[in-house]
């Protein structure tokens, strides 16, 4: 039995002469277990912090529950509701207007600027290091920031654009606000796409634009031929990981119109719902319908990201 | 030369679009209310500078406390999520544990929408007394920060070569050795990248602070969003606090140029 034992967790192989049964350390560490071994934190921490709410919130969504007294099974009830309910049809369709715009708008200056900068410049690395500062900053300071900047009387943007004799705006009227949103969401992030097709640029073959050139084609034909079906992995990528982030944008709208004047958001909705009103079943169904569609779009970037990554073809 | 002329003109300007509104922080910082408040153009630039706010900001405000909570958290949390990620990373790398699917299921608790986890937490963290405590958002910055940085290191584990390993274990080492002495420092650079951009996220976050602090616990991002008010804005304050908060991360982003589209893209794209 315990020659069997050790067998079968191969790093004991050469110790098999001593019949002894192997310790737990060794059984974690052999060459059958290790890699379950090395799982066990993420399992543990994926077991509670994600199955638990997941759950909880399924479990809620089919209830009536306001903070008090006994939660009221109702059944499919809070969903059959949602689907009537306009606000959130509004903040849905609101949601993928603006990730469309977002991401549209992202990619056309994206794809112009790393054209533009797909060349050996002096100071380029600056140029680089400058644009992707905006990155990594927090983006509710950036909201405040444009809140600050956009406002009528004061802000510099406005007084500039006073100055120039193009007369001021009200961004944050209900015709402008939700494009005004989009524009501070689009000035964060258009740093990203440039440098992700800039990066895919600098990758391609050369000889095959050496072949296109010689063989007379117009850099338009070329552009449409030749770059844009290479670079269409990357463009992928760009659009799944934007969509991802966009369809949770939040803090853009806490630190300027705070879901006012037609700009309020799926998870704005959900937050309202569930952290304003405190109507706790209502607000699980949003988030789980908000859950499902994350994870459709998740599935399409993960398949993307194993691709780039090599993993699958 | 005329290329070169439009090549320059619009470079220029993607900077000034882009560096404008950072400097704007800075520029505010130092300035008195009345140089806020002013529709005078001129006085956008010109200006005298003062540091009014920032002791404002020092003496009425918690922000040195508020700034340190954001601090322990961050470390603390990314530490947690560093030994959690870098095993699971690579036994995700080597083995391909789960076949994908176990992966797939990490990677989309990263994109959870926050409220799903906010809302059953919230109750949870009520009940246990963990609201407004360090340990609270602790605990949530590791949920959202274990996905990505596992993700991200299984791209960096992917590129270490099983053929070492293997030599390695031919030399007579268990797979706990080959982890420490082989696979570990050649995954140092992808370590460091990983808990920069784990600091950062935790740095910046801002819907579970706001949801799960009151006081105590308070972060930075909470404190400087307080200043946006029903009733007033402090402009100054907050200019002064965001300048402060935003240095750290602008200092990352500079230092850390060639590896942040990679870390934006999970890996996928090496800038």
């Amino acid at each position: 039995m315990a020659q069997e034992m050790t067998n079968q967790f191969g790093a004991g192989a050469q110790s098999s002469k001593t019949k002894r049964e192997p310790s737990i350390w060794e059984v974690l560490t052999s060459e059958r277990y290790f890699k379950w071994t090395l799982l066990i934190p993420l399992l543990l921490l994926l077991g509670v912090f994600m199955f638990y709410p997941m759950f909880y919130c399924i479990y809620y969504s089919f209830h009536e529950w306001g903070m008090q007294g006994k939660a009221i099974f109702i059944g499919l009830d809070n969903y059959r509701t949602m689907l009537y309910d306009k606000g959130f049809l509004l903040a849905m369709g609101r949601t993928f207007y603006v990730l469309v715009i977002c991401v549209v708008v992202e990619l056309v200056i994206g794809l112009v600027l790393a054209l533009l900068w797909h060349r050996d410049f002096k100071g380029q690395n600056v140029v680089r290091g400058l644009c992707l500062l905006p990155l990594l900053v927090a983006p509710l300071v950036l909201s405040l920031l444009w809140n600050f900047m956009l406002e009528y009387d004061f802000g510099a943007v406005n007084q500039i654009l006073g100055a120039i004799g193009l007369g001021k705006v009200y961004w944050w009227s209900p015709k402008l606000a939700l494009y005004t949103i989009c524009m501070i969401t689009i000035w964060q992030w258009f740093p990203f796409s440039t440098f992700v097709l800039l990066a895919g640029l600098r990758s391609l073959p050369r000889d095959v634009f050496e072949a296109s050139r010689v063989d007379g084609a117009s850099p338009v034909y070329t552009f449409r031929r030749l770059t844009l079906p290479m670079l269409s992995p990357l463009i992928m990528i760009i659009v799944v990981l934007r969509a991802m982030w966009l369809i949770r944008l939040f803090d853009p709208l806490y630190g300027t119109t705070r879901g006012g004047v037609g700009t309020e958001l799926l998870d704005w909705t959900v937050y309202r719902t569930a952290f304003v009103y405190f109507d706790i079943g209502y607000g699980s169904a949003f988030a789980i319908f908000s859950l499902f569609l994350t994870i459709l779009i998740c599935a399409l970037m993960f398949r993307q990201l194993m691709k780039a990554l090599g993993v699958i073809k | 030369m005329i290329k070169k002329a439009v090549f320059w003109v619009v470079t220029i300007i993607v900077l000034i679009f882009v560096m404008g509104p950072l400097l704007w922080i800075y520029l505010t910082a130092f300035k008195a209310p009345e140089d806020i408040f002013t529709t005078d153009l001129k006085n956008l630039v010109l200006f005298a500078p003062t540091l009014d706010n920032f002791s404002r900001l020092f003496t009425s405000y918690p922000f040195w406390l508020n700034l340190a909570n954001t601090a322990i958290m961050s470390v603390v949390s990314t530490a947690v999520v560093m030994i959690v990620s870098v095993f699971a990373a690579y036994s995700f790398a080597r083995w391909n544990t789960g076949g994908g699917h176990l992966l797939f299921v990490t990677i989309s608790t990263r994109m959870f929408p926050g409220v799903v986890a906010a809302i059953p937490f919230f109750f949870m963290f009520r009940k246990m007394g963990l609201i407004d405590t360090h340990l609270g958002l602790i605990l949530l910055y590791v949920y959202f920060n274990t996905s990505f940085a596992t993700f991200l290191l299984y791209g960096f584990f992917r590129e270490v070569p099983q053929e070492l390993e293997q030599a390695a274990m031919i030399d007579g080492y268990g797979r706990m050795q080959v982890f420490r002495r082989v696979v570990f420092p050649l995954i140092l650079p992808g370590i460091a990248v990983t808990t920069v951009f784990c600091l950062i996220w935790s740095w910046n976050e801002f819907f579970f602070a706001f949801l799960f602090t009151r006081r105590v616990a308070r972060t930075v991002t909470v404190l400087i969003s307080s200043f946006w008010g029903s009733i007033e804005v402090q402009y100054g304050p907050m200019a002064a606090g965001a300048s402060i908060t935003v240095l750290p991360t602008l200092l990352a982003a500079w230092f850390m140029q060639r590896y942040i589209i990679r870390g934006l893209t999970f890996g996928a794209v090496k800038g």
